[in-house]
């Protein structure tokens, strides 16, 4: 909330020109992602993380005649599930995921626009528990995506995106457990967003 | 950004998508001692049949039960909290219950009684208090009767030693309630017979852990 909250005041804060061309938009989706996690006790155990309901609030600004910079900042709602051979799947703690990243957008073809951005994801666990019993990770993250601008009439834009990040899961306590390296962690997220001004 | 430039945007993503796909490197886990029940039994001649013990994840968390004196159910709550970081994966947890007809555990602090002719008794012995858990595999073998009893002699209870005794014993004893059937040969380790500390080692933790995620082949059972 405190960084959502430096945004809003960054952007109020924008000099008076720039401010006016300042687009703000907000994206409902979901976001599922590869294993957070794999490991073997005898047999194999993976942890896995849940769809995530995800929320996506962000402001660009132009800076050349078709690219625009900005900031995005994502909270995702997710779950883990512990699935081994031979036991059955349980649940495991649950966490939000907090990225703020800083991107470029432009245009592709059509109604379609790129993306790309790179930052930071924070883990906040629900419980301090299990993997997370020594905090979520701080993790730097690298985003990329396509957004498709429906064409509608009006000052509000409505906008379907896919999104995809890529990361390099560990916390404290796998390492203190042993573990060595980083999981390589994939996310895709799909989203129905708003945009002020439309494009 | 234009349609010349997506091929390249495609490869690029294509290439670190190549590049990111390691995994996390597991420890290994090779410290652990013996855990499993050893029973010895006489049909069709002498045998020992190997069992292997750990609650079942819907039986999460353990109820245990504990007579409220010299403080003991404070020292269960201690056990607890020592134990239940060995288990990353939430594979181990109890809590205390006050009624003890619906425990899986009973701890009472008194000296042991005779064990009754199918159970098996761990004991071990401490400066001022000493501990024992009986393990009833029922007839089948294949079954472990609960609730679990464990009991915690406090010999003598006005030594200075006391509440550091009660702190290691209990520990000790939850480690066999959780299922670890043996003791350990390392006078380092918690499990030991009779042990020197208060803490898990790195092989009582390998241990606890190969435990819950060896195949068991006894279940719990009420009579």
């Amino acid at each position: 909330m405190r960084i959502l909250t430096c945004m809003l005041a960054l952007a109020g804060a924008l000099p008076l020109p720039l401010a006016g061309q300042v687009r703000y938009s907000v994206t409902f989706g979901a976001t599922g992602g590869t294993a957070l996690l794999r490991d073997r006790i005898f047999q194999d155990i993976e942890v896995t993380q849940t769809i995530a309901p995800t929320v996506i609030l962000g402001a660009s600004v132009p800076v050349s005649r078709r690219e625009r910079a900005g900031l995005e900042v994502a909270l995702g709602f997710a779950g883990s599930r512990i699935e081994e051979s031979g036991f059955p799947t349980t649940d495991g703690p649950g966490f939000r995921t907090l990225s703020v990243t800083f991107g470029v957008e432009g245009p592709l073809f059509s109604q379609f626009t790129y993306h790309g951005a790179a930052g930071l994801m924070k883990y906040l666990a629900d419980d301090e528990e299990g993997i997370f019993r020594q905090g979520g990770p701080l993790l730097l993250v690298l985003a990329g995506g396509v957004d498709y601008h429906l064409p509608i009439r009006g000052p509000v834009g409505l906008v379907a995106r896919i999104r995809y990040d890529y990361q390099r899961f560990s916390t404290d306590e796998l390492r203190a457990t042993g573990f060595t390296g980083t999981q390589d962690v994939h996310r895709i997220g799909l989203g129905l967003g708003l945009e002020y001004p439309r494009p | 950004m234009t349609r010349a430039h997506l091929p390249a945007l495609i490869a690029g993503a294509a290439i670190v998508a190549s590049l990111a796909c390691s995994d996390i490197g597991a420890p290994a886990r090779t410290s652990y001692y013996a855990w499993r029940l050893l029973v010895p039994y006489d049909s069709a001649g002498p045998r020992v049949d190997t069992l292997s013990f750990h609650w079942p994840r819907n039986a999460l968390p353990v109820k245990i039960w504990v007579e409220d004196q010299f403080s003991a159910p404070d020292r269960v709550r201690e056990g607890i909290a020592l134990w239940k970081p060995a288990f990353l994966y939430g594979e181990w947890d109890a809590k205390l219950v006050g009624d003890s007809s619906a425990a899986d555990v009973i701890i009472r602090t008194v000296p042991p009684p005779s064990p009754s002719p199918a159970a098996l008794r761990f004991h071990m012995s401490f400066q001022s208090c000493s501990g024992a858990t009986d393990i009833d595999t029922a007839t089948t073998r294949r079954q472990l009767r609960v609730p679990v009893h464990s009991y915690i002699d406090p010999s003598l209870p006005n030594a200075p030693d006391f509440t550091a005794c009660l702190r290691t014993v209990v520990a000790h004893e939850l480690g066999h309630t959780l299922g670890l059937f043996q003791h350990s040969p390392d006078s380092l380790d918690l499990m030991f017979t009779d042990p020197t500390v208060d803490a898990l080692s790195d092989r009582d933790i390998g241990t606890a852990v190969s435990a819950y995620h060896y195949p068991a082949n006894m279940v719990p059972v009420r009579p």
